[in-house]
């Protein structure tokens, strides 16, 4: 056993008032310096991010914050959630993203999301580039192709947490350590009845961004799109062609991995993700 | 098409049915895990390797019959059909991106799933991992 087993991330709740509804949130943070806010990918929670928040090369400039989407992970949904459908919209998950920083106080912070999350720090860049300091879109697309029926889902037939993992499953790639795809297999398996499909309206429905990214002003939030090769979802081609319509976006395709490069392969990832934070940090600084 | 090419799609048919048959069903029904995991599953799936054809009768995660080539007439659940491009690049190792996992492949356009997706879908890992073991290495 190793002489500290204690680990350095910590987890607290608040309560924040989303477009009018008291939502409880479970936030996690580690380290210190510029603040960083992790956004997790559909039907997931912060895990995701927990490779990240234990790594002194990052802690140690960045103060790292991730916390769950309500009806995600911890947080739970608002009241009276039993009487409706989860659906999530770009303005309600905007609104959750600016009202959370805005809630623990954070001055501008550096935003990283992947797929869904990726999806939304478009959003950002083109609405609220002002109010960070950099973004960050991990598996990042204006628009990429559905490839199931999402109707699965979310069936009484059908158990929802198996069939969430193991249509993801295959977004992971080949090259990424078993212990670590199987970790993130099984944050597929806890999401609550819907929210993965849920999350879906907002990346397949609601927020279709081609044609609408214009105005990012790149010299005020320098963006970074990173995908990874084995992202068959959003695929290195829908990011490199996302990227074509942005001046000044800086772009990389990372080499064996999939759709979730902070929890499949941390090592990997790291490769890819630390010159960027040392970019944002030299610049900064 | 050329009949060098016939030729050629010929062998490759040949070589990928001789490697799913080596791992299927022995490699199903050898391990217990593996059946226990399918135990909610009875159906019959017709696999497609380009155009041979296999009729896999599942029965309470075991599989009961592998059958080359299917008889006249004869039902099935659901299928897998694939193109020997298709199979041949899923069972790489490592795959290449975007011919990596089954979905990958359909997405593409060489691969489609048919009939009455419930078995397949409500035990998708099952069939994944099943799929994925002529793979140099097995499933993942």
């Amino acid at each position: 056993m190793k002489a500290n087993p204690v680990e350095p991330i910590i987890g607290r709740y608040t309560t924040v008032s989303i477009l009018g509804e008291d939502c409880r949130i479970y936030f996690e943070e580690a380290g210190q310096g510029i603040p960083l806010l992790c956004l997790h990918t559909a039907g997931a929670d912060t895990r995701q991010f927990r490779h990240l928040m234990g790594d002194e090369d990052v802690t140690e400039k960045f103060r790292v914050i991730t916390f769950d989407m309500p009806w995600h992970g911890k947080s739970y949904p608002p009241v009276g959630w039993e009487k409706r459908e989860y659906q999530l919209t770009t303005e309600l998950y905007v609104a959750m993203i600016r009202s959370f920083s805005a809630a623990i106080g954070l001055d501008r912070p550096v935003a990283m999301g992947c797929s869904i999350g990726g999806r939304i720090i478009l959003q950002l860049a083109h609405a609220h580039g002002r109010e960070f300091r950099a973004l960050i879109g991990l598996e990042s697309a204006d628009f990429q192709q559905p490839w199931y029926d999402t109707a699965w889902l979310h069936r009484s037939d059908v158990h929802g947490g198996e069939v969430c993992a193991a249509l993801i499953s295959g977004l992971i790639a080949p090259q990424s350590p078993d212990a670590h795809r199987h970790e993130t297999l099984w944050q597929y398996m806890q999401s609550g009845p819907g929210i993965f499909r849920g999350d879906l309206y907002f990346y397949r429905v609601d927020c279709d961004l081609r044609g609408k990214l214009g105005g990012i002003d790149t010299s005020v939030c320098p963006l970074y799109l990173l995908t990874g090769e084995y992202d068959f979802s959003c695929r290195p081609e829908d990011t490199l062609r996302t990227a074509k319509t942005i001046p000044g976006v800086k772009v990389k395709i990372m080499k064996e991995v999939g759709h979730f490069p902070m929890s499949e392969n941390p090592a990997q990832f790291k490769k890819y993700i630390m010159p960027v934070l040392n970019e944002i940090w030299k610049r900064e600084k | 098409m050329s009949g060098t090419s016939k030729v050629s799609r010929e062998q490759l048919e040949r070589k990928l049915c001789a490697r799913f048959e080596q791992a299927v069903p022995k490699r199903v029904n050898g391990d217990p895990h593996f059946v226990w995991r399918g135990r909610n599953l009875s159906a019959d799936c017709l696999l497609q390797i380009g155009t041979v054809s296999y009729l896999l009768r599942f029965e309470q995660g075991s599989i009961k019959e592998c059958r080359k080539g299917l008889p006249l007439m004869c039902p099935w659940d659901f299928a897998i059909r694939g193109s020997a491009r298709g199979w041949d690049a899923l069972w790489q190792d490592p795959p290449k991106p975007g011919w990596h996992d089954l979905f990958a492949l359909t997405k593409r356009g060489e691969m489609t799933l048919e009939g009455n997706l419930h078995p397949l879908v409500a035990n998708l890992q099952y069939f994944k991992d099943i799929l994925a073991l002529p793979r140099k290495g097995g499933a993942r």
